[in-house]
């Protein structure tokens, strides 16, 4: 056989004859699906009409994220019909109310590098970031899922992207994201596969590449996956100790062959970027933050899947530290996750935004998703560190989204504008933040100055 | 089989959230429906307000965001009868494919002038465009996916369900599959 991509392998694994005679499509046995309370609502009546059960209870990881708590007497009744099928079809109910679907999938065992993992939500692809083909789908694709323990998918080309250079204290996961679809335009990764080989100096921190792998499908691609290296394992051994990898996912890890095809390559050397901000409307203008126009700020978002996590919330902290909150800015911080929440509680950094005038939420997807907490009005401008900018996402179509790294929405909270954080920061502020995010001096003291 | 109908314009890139602001996400079809194209403001060109029966005529990247399948179910509950683009985002598609609504790619497609009457030919893979005098190749579906449009959606395709409630396209219709 020839030499394959690494998408190729983990889909090949398993794959027989295709579906229909002449189709490029095959049926595909999947590891773990992943469902939150929104999607998982949509199929429901259906799926009891089909009069079979879920294939695998085990094999689902269910979330509860998108109406946690409620905001409205509708948005109570969907989230309390899915709960109820979760107990009806015996899903384990651990994740519920825990945080972001996607945010608790990295942060859990059950998902392993190798994985076929499918999700009724676009942003499933984050998973990617571990070494498994995870990929995002509507909700008629999971029902059939849930019943069958399949999907019907056909194998995606990919796009190989090379990370080089060493990566700058300034520069985030999302710099990057936004990097890669600013090369490959909003439709430049349809139908393909995003494989992103690590080679940075020092390497890129895992909590980026979650953001990277995060934004794969805002360019389009079916799903976008690091090749597995010595910063995965860390990570894994870290985040399941003892217990190991999931059996069936001991062996060692799928790789990509020497002399894959690839449909493109692009190279970034990470060095070399400057901070980028999406401009308002949709990902297809995306500029270095000291050419956007320093236009007036009302909102600043940290939060969501693509951009709440303990690296964001940290960075975000090591600027406010000592500061305020620019006068008529609202910052609305939402930890991605109850993981997040409580490392923020433990380590201080809530004490910090707290006295620098952040509002902190529970986790859920909340602002970003236009669903509360968070919405901007007519007029408003909003900073975010979530991943998408489209118009009325977050609330009024008429209101416009920045999409930015959480240092460059952390310095439009401090100066009340879009700007470049290196005009208005020094460098002491970020000091060794790659390699130590939030000091260990800092823990509990608050570092309130 | 054909399809025609007035064309409904719409541009490059056009998201989900466009097409469908998520607060209109319900259980409830009345809400649903309501929300069609309630962020479109400046991305169609809407002749008539009545959007029974129009095919949407798009640009580069049709659909591309989210998954929520509230999207593509009120384009059924609008009466949108199929979508063309020069390309298609790759969960819009297959939402609106698995719910028995025909989306196909026209690469070639101009820009129309809006209301444009068309014509979609899934036998023979042609969008035709009478006043334009255009008649242009459709990418050939993959057999998998005129086999769910013919069976009216992906789970009678699979045998799990009933159709959506897309306008049925014909128990054997042959639905073109050759090379453009």
């Amino acid at each position: 056989m020839k030499p394959q991509t690494l998408t190729g392998k983990i889909l090949r694994r398993n794959v027989a004859a295709p579906i229909v005679t002449g189709s490029e499509f095959f049926r595909i046995p999947v590891d773990l699906v992943l469902g939150h309370d929104a999607t998982i609502a949509l199929l429901i009546e259906r799926f009891k009409k089909a009069g079979r059960r879920i294939w695998d209870p085990s094999r689902c990881f269910f979330a509860a994220d998108h109406f946690t708590p409620p905001s409205t007497p509708e948005r109570a009744d969907i989230l309390h019909r899915y709960l109820t099928f979760m107990k009806e079809e015996a899903v384990a109910e651990d994740l519920v109310y825990r945080g972001i679907s996607h945010q608790l999938l990295i942060e859990d065992r059950r998902c392993q590098p190798g994985m076929v993992i499918c999700g009724a939500d676009s942003h499933t692809v984050m998973a990617g970031a571990l070494g498994n083909f995870a990929c995002g789908m509507g909700s008629t694709d999971i029902l059939a899922l849930l019943l069958t323990g399949e999907v019907i998918l056909s194998i995606p080309d990919s796009i190989r992207v090379d990370f080089e250079g060493m990566l700058p204290e300034w520069l985030f996961g999302k710099d990057l994201a936004l990097e890669i679809i600013r090369q490959l335009g909003e439709g430049g990764a349809v139908d393909r596969c995003l494989e992103y080989h690590d080679r940075t100096t020092g390497g890129l921190p895992m909590e980026s590449r979650f953001t990277i792998a995060n934004m794969a499908v805002e360019a389009g691609a079916t799903n976008g996956v690091f090749v597995p290296d010595d910063a995965l394992r860390r990570y894994l051994s870290e985040r399941d100790g003892a217990a190991g990898p999931l059996a069936g996912f001991e062996g060692a890890w799928l790789l990509p062959d020497d002399g894959a095809e690839y449909i493109q390559q692009l190279r970034i050397d990470v060095g070399k970027l400057r901070p980028l901000v999406a401009l308002p409307g949709d990902l297809g203008r995306i500029v270095p933050a000291e050419e956007a126009e320093p236009r007036a700020v009302q909102q600043v978002f940290i939060g969501s899947c693509a951009g709440g996590r303990l690296e964001d919330l940290a960075v975000v902290a090591r600027v406010l530290r000592g500061r305020r909150v620019a006068p008529g800015v609202r910052l609305v911080v939402t930890p991605a996750s109850q993981a997040v929440f409580h490392a923020c509680l433990r380590n201080g950094i809530f004490e910090v935004l707290s006295a620098a005038g952040a509002m902190i939420t529970n986790s859920s997807c909340g602002a970003c998703g236009g669903i509360d907490k968070g919405l901007i009005g007519a007029g408003e401008v909003c900073v975010s560190t979530s991943n998408r900018n489209f118009r009325g996402r977050m609330g009024s179509p008429e209101g416009l989204i920045y999409l930015a790294s959480p240092l460059t929405a952390a310095a439009a909270a401090v100066t009340g504008k879009v700007c470049d954080p290196r005009d208005v920061l020094d460098d002491r502020c970020l000091r060794n933040f790659h390699t130590d995010p939030w000091p260990a001096a800092d823990r509990m003291s608050g570092g309130v100055a | 089989m054909k399809i025609a109908g007035k064309a409904l314009i719409m541009g490059d890139n056009v998201n989900t959230d466009v097409l469908h602001p998520s607060r209109f996400f319900s259980l409830d079809d009345r809400t649903v429906r309501s929300g069609f194209l309630q962020a479109a403001a400046g991305y169609e060109q809407v002749g008539g307000s009545d959007l029974a029966g129009r095919l949407i005529v798009a640009g580069e990247n049709f659909g591309c965001g989210s998954s929520r399948e509230t999207g593509a179910r009120a384009f059924l509950l609008a009466g949108v009868r199929a979508v063309v683009a020069r390309s298609l985002a790759r969960i819009f598609s297959r939402n609106v494919r698995n719910l028995g609504l025909p989306a196909v790619e026209c690469p070639s497609l101009p820009t129309l002038a809006p209301d444009a009457l068309v014509e979609l030919d899934l036998v023979q893979g042609r969008l035709y465009v009478p006043a334009a005098s255009l008649d242009l190749p459709l990418v050939p579906l993959d057999p998998f996916w005129a086999k769910v449009l013919e069976a009216g959606g992906l789970l009678p395709f699979l045998g799990l369900g009933d159709a959506a409630g897309a306008p049925k396209l014909g128990a054997s219709l042959p639905v073109y599959r050759g090379t453009p």
